[in-house]
């Protein structure tokens, strides 16, 4: 079984067991390939280069929405003028905390750089977004409905396997925020 | 990160620090824009109450003031600036994956959070 995150002598560390690890590049690996799903071959060089995006939509999958959100309620038109200008760098950005964590994943035991912690609990945060939006979790109640499954001899359909998945990644980042919490007390 | 720095007592840093205010005032209606978190079930309280002290430098005790206000209000507006400064720190906000836009400061609506800090 997976170790909390704790802080100590060492910095940041915790425990993952081989198949948890397993289960943790796939979910970040999935993340990875729906923010890179939407990149175009034919753009502008120059655009790509200063991060412009000029063909930048939307996102029609409410997943991808709620890791990109728009950045005016009731203003459309200035939230797509954002995206053209902004999006392209929220995305290598997230790209490249998920393909850190993803490759830390590397042994069982985890020590982490304030910067890896950092990256980590960005990763981890975007997997939960996601595994959110597919379980439908829409306010308090539907968390707290999911948050009861906790028993893995419940998982017997897809909905109550990612219900267990995403109370195990709820729990690792739960974990790790209190240890960056404590390495932030004991610096100052 | 980075600690708060009190002003020294001589007196060219007490004349800086009026000087800051004086300027405060004046450009103070020129900076009609607020950074807004919303309330998501998702978020952990302690991850959002973390960026808010690691990203824009608040206190333990404003970050988690604010993260409760996100919590039970819905909303809060947790740092105000030019247009420009509200979007940078926007984009940072949706690095982090909180919930975060930008509005119009509208006249004796809420009462907004002193301006965030920008990082080094």
């Amino acid at each position: 079984m997976a170790k909390a995150f704790k802080y100590g002598l060492k910095g940041i560390s915790g425990y993952l067991e081989p198949a948890e690890r397993d289960l943790l590049r796939g979910l970040l690996d999935d993340v990875i390939s729906m923010l890179e799903s939407d990149v175009r071959e034919n753009e502008d060089p120059l655009a790509a280069l200063i991060g412009l995006d000029m063909d930048v939509k939307q996102p029609g999958d409410r997943a991808l929405l709620r890791l990109l959100p728009n950045v005016m309620k009731d203003d459309d038109g200035g939230s797509l003028e954002f995206r053209q200008l902004t999006e392209r760098s929220v995305r290598e950005s997230k790209i490249g905390a998920l393909r850190a964590a993803a490759l830390g994943l590397d042994k069982n035991e985890l020590v982490l750089t304030p910067d890896d912690a950092t990256r980590w609990s960005m990763a981890l945060n975007d997997v939960r977004l996601v595994l959110a939006e597919r379980l439908d979790i829409r306010d308090e109640a539907d968390a707290e409905h999911i948050h009861s499954m906790q028993d893995w001899s419940q998982a017997e359909d897809v909905e109550s396997y990612l219900a267990l998945v995403y109370n195990f990644t709820t729990w690792l980042q739960e974990s790790l925020v209190q240890a960056m919490m404590a390495a932030r007390q004991a610096k100052s | 990160m980075s600690p708060s720095v009190a002003y020294g007592t001589d007196i060219d840093e007490r004349t800086k620090a009026a000087e800051q205010s004086a300027t405060d005032v004046l450009t103070a209606p020129d900076i009609p824009w607020n950074l807004v978190i919303w309330n998501d079930p998702v978020n952990l309280m302690s991850y959002v109450s973390f960026v808010f002290q690691s990203y824009f430098g608040y206190s333990e005790s404003k970050a988690h003031k604010l993260m409760m206000e996100v919590h039970k209000k819905g909303r809060s507006i947790v740092a105000h600036g030019s247009k420009e400064q509200v979007e940078q720190h926007a984009v940072a906000m949706h690095g982090y994956g909180l919930w975060a836009t930008v509005e119009k400061a509208a006249s004796g609506n809420e009462t907004p959070g002193k301006g965030g800090r920008q990082r080094g």
